[in-house]
């Protein structure tokens, strides 16, 4: 038995920022050989996107990059040059799998599209996917993460409100499609080992999306309701929502807590110290319909207690709570901790950086973070001697030629 | 018709809201997905909001969207017989997801060792909030809790004021397509040497991941962000990034750089089309203007954010989102309309490739419209989903079929309570 779960499998990863990305790490992190082509002519803006080590910026020194990177191997070519495409071609009959996610015209322009590619290994499996899709009148959109989050809809159930609005942090669609392309990329797998067939894939970022939007999208085009922004309002829980707890060394804290019943309502209670014989909080319909009341009814007794504490006390009684952790929370959080989920990797020029682990753990081919992210060519001449058989002095010669830069 | 992706696999689905999304997808790859429910339904067909407001599982949103292509079958897990038949059928199935309270399926003898003994291939998928060995194992969920403990509600919102969720809670459906990607990852190995495996899932890790490039500002910069509303911004270069249009928000972003920094010149050569805007935007070389990154943020920098931040503001209030999003698609500005579903539904391009789907329910009597695939696959197009499952529809089919049981034994079942 391997010791990874997809020991054998090859990727090349023509990728960058994002979704593509973050879809080959799976692969990379369980044991895949993973080859990132990096092109000098679209360098990964994310080499250049903070946070960098000691807060310095260089392209070897962004742990944005590098956690989408981990277990990779990094070769450069120039593709816009002619030189290059060839070489990336002459590694193409060795891929399993092909990723990319460029707008549409950029692979089709250097002659690295399906069609092309699968002439050098007809059983190739390759996924495009890109902010809408290969095809439509907006294919060539430009845009990234925070924007598609925004035309697909998150941004406008993010807020306090009708008309307010508080967006998710960052890219939010790059981290729901990878689960999407991972699972179709790794479906297709078995169905050409089973067939012999492969095939290529359209991932539109916006349509993978949507799959986690699916009740809103479906209510509205029966009935024409449209979900707006409820701050933390519930039809199900209330009290529902964060309240504010005893600040900490000057710093704001705050606690989720979700209530569905009356049992876990006195359990609350009783976590507090307080009563209430207040009738709107009654029953559990009448703390819905009164969930204004009930959350300043709560903050009011939430506010003196220290939020680790009160977690662990309204946990006991069964009632669903948690910090609301900021970043340096989650570094300290015990059950991120007992899971194993952090890691620190010697990265070649960053040292040792914090990188996320994976979110699941498998019982006899568990996947890990193998190494750090590769810096810039780190793989070079693994790759262009090793598996290309080119000699020192040509390889000398392309990068004289900035074919490999 | 579904794809012929993964046709011949079966999953059972014992999945609440913290998992439903994974055996969907499982549905769409053409798999066969047995969502096994207690003999009332299980808390997923009664999530609000509901299909013109009638409270019954039929109408229920979350299961019409997430249950869509699966099976059911009804089981009571606390009698012996229930648990016998979920037993029966897991020695039959592929692959297994399941969300109960962490060692609630062992104590009952659903446990993956006892099932993995008749069925090694098994693989065995256990979603759980805090994963399965720390202090929280056993907490108590809902999605609001995932979404504080991984970190994203402390970034969403405005300072001094509560942190926020979506108002569709998205944890459970991360954690789906998780571990829909972890259950995929461990058949590979299992068609080479026929073994199945445990898996856990972590909700909490789920969230953390989605974080992007903040988790680590901490270590490398010496700060982390709080909720910044409707800005954005990892180091000292913070941006607007939310504007009002005439009909509701713009987002967009303006910044430097070679890619960026064409759009923002691209937007401010539009702005100077109308009238809007200064000399000093116009002639301002963009594509080198890096600050934060190769450059310290200077006073003047501070200083032309801001006017130029207001003037963005002036002159897109002169517009409708609509309006704004056709110019920026033609002169390849970096913007996007923050759609809601009326305007994601009326969406040229997702028309243009033909991505609504009708899925008729007869269950209701009417065809919904659903979103289509999450992919286009060349070789293994996802066709149309089927409505969800009522209740136990499957019941006696699936017993039937794959048990061999006979329909005395299935009236006897039903008699007991057991089904």
């Amino acid at each position: 038995m391997s010791r990874f779960a997809l020991e054998g499998v090859h990727i090349l990863d023509f990728a960058w920022v994002g979704v593509g990305p973050i879809t080959t790490k799976y692969f990379a992190d369980n044991g895949a050989e993973v080859i990132r082509v990096e092109s000098a002519a679209r360098l990964d803006v994310l080499r250049i996107g903070p946070p960098w080590k000691d807060a310095t910026p260089g392209i070897n020194r962004s742990q944005f990059f590098a956690s989408f990177n981990s277990s990779k191997k990094g070769i450069t070519l120039d593709l816009s040059k002619p030189k290059a495409r060839d070489l990336a071609k002459r590694l193409v009959p060795w891929a399993d799998i092909i990723v990319e996610s460029f707008t549409p015209k950029a692979m089709r322009n250097w002659g690295l599209d399906y069609e092309n590619l699968r002439e050098l290994r007809p059983d190739l499996i390759m996924l495009s996917t890109c902010m809408q899709g290969q095809t439509g009148p907006n294919a060539l959109y430009p845009g990234f993460g925070q924007l598609m989050a925004a035309l697909s809809g998150f941004y406008y159930i993010s807020g306090y409100g009708p008309g307010s609005c508080a967006p998710p942090y960052g890219a939010y669609t790059d981290f729901i499609a990878p689960r999407f392309s991972a699972f179709a990329l790794l479906a297709a797998l078995d169905y050409r080992r089973r067939t012999g067939k492969g095939q290529y894939i359209d991932m539109s970022q916006y349509e993978a999306a949507m799959q986690n939007l699916a009740p809103a999208l479906i209510d509205y085009h029966a009935t024409g309701r449209v979900l707006g922004p409820q701050a933390n309002a519930s039809a199900r829980y209330a009290p529902h929502g964060a309240y504010r707890c005893a600040d900490e060394d000057g710093n704001e804290r705050w606690i989720a807590i979700a209530v569905a019943s009356d049992e876990q309502w006195r359990a609350m209670l009783n976590a507090l110290a307080a009563n209430s014989a207040d009738p709107r909080f009654a029953t559990s319909s009448a703390r819905i319909e009164n969930a204004a009341a009930i959350d300043e009814f709560v903050e009011s007794l939430t506010r003196a207690h220290n939020a680790h504490e009160l977690t662990v006390k309204l946990q006991a009684g069964g009632v669903a709570a948690y910090p609301v952790e900021n970043c340096v929370d989650i570094h300290q959080d015990d059950n991120l901790e007992a899971f194993g989920f952090w890691h620190w990797l010697e990265h070649k020029e960053m040292g040792p950086s914090p990188y996320e682990g994976l979110e699941h753990r498998m019982s006899r081919t568990p996947g890990t973070l193998r190494s750090a992210a590769p810096i810039l060519g780190q793989d070079n001449d693994e790759v262009f001697r090793g598996m290309l058989s080119l000699r020192a002095d040509e390889i000398e010669q392309l990068k004289k030629e900035n074919v490999i830069f | 018709m579904p794809s012929e992706l993964l046709k011949g696999f079966r999953l059972l689905d014992l999945t609440d809201e913290k998992g439903a999304l994974c055996g969907k997808m499982f549905a769409d790859l053409g798999a066969e997905v047995i969502k096994v429910e207690p003999p009332a339904g299980c808390s997923t067909r009664r999530i609000a909001p509901y299909l013109e407001d009638k409270a019954d599982p039929e109408h229920c949103l979350y299961s019409i969207a997430y249950h869509a292509g699966k099976k059911s079958v009804t089981a009571k897990l606390a009698t012996d017989e229930g648990r016998a038949l979920v037993a029966e059928l897991a020695a039959k199935s592929d692959f297994l997801v399941e969300s109960y309270p962490l060692g609630y399926l062992d104590s009952i003898g659903l446990g993956y060792d006892v099932l993995a003994k008749k069925n090694p291939r098994l693989i065995y998928a256990s979603i759980t909030p805090f994963g399965d060995t720390g202090p929280g194992k056993d907490y108590n969920w809902a999605d609001i809790i995932t979404w504080a403990a991984g970190g994203m509600m402390y970034l969403m919102g405005e300072e001094h004021k509560p942190p926020l969720q979506m108002s569709l809670p998205q944890a459970g459906l991360h954690a789906g397509g998780e571990a829909a990607v972890a259950m995929m990852l461990a058949h590979y190995p299992r068609q080479i040497d026929g073994l199945g495996q445990r898996i856990v899932v972590n909700m909490q890790a789920c969230i953390v991941w989605t974080l992007m490039n903040e988790q680590a500002m901490p270590f490398l910069h010496g700060n982390h962000l709080s909720r910044t509303g409707i800005f954005v911004g990892s180091t000292d270069a913070r941006r607007k990034m939310v504007y009002e249009c005439r009909d509701g928000h713009i987002s967009t972003l303006i910044a430097g750089g070679t890619t960026v920094g064409n759009s923002t010149k691209a937007l401010i050569e539009w702005m100077g089309e109308s009238g809007f805007g200064s000399d000093w935007m116009r002639t301002k070389d963009w594509v080198s203007w890096v600050p934060g990154v190769f450059m310290k943020m200077t006073e003047q920098d501070y200083k032309e954010i801001d006017d130029l931040e207001t003037t963005i503001q002036r002159f897109l209030l002169t517009m409708t989102k609509h309006e704004i999003y056709a110019q920026g698609l033609k002169r390849r500005i970096f913007l996007a309309p923050v759609a809601n579903v009326a305007d994601v539904a009326a969406d040229e391009q997702l028309k243009a490739r033909d991505f609504w789907t009708a899925v008729p329910h007869d269950t209701i009597g009417r065809t919904l419209t659903f979103p289509g695939p999450f992919a286009k696959m060349s070789a293994t197009p996802i066709g149309a989903t089927t409505r969800a499952p009522r209740i136990g529809e499957h019941t006696d089919e699936i017993y039937r079929s794959l048990l061999g049981l006979t329909p005395e034994r299935l009236n006897k079942l039903r008699a007991a309570g057991s089904i």
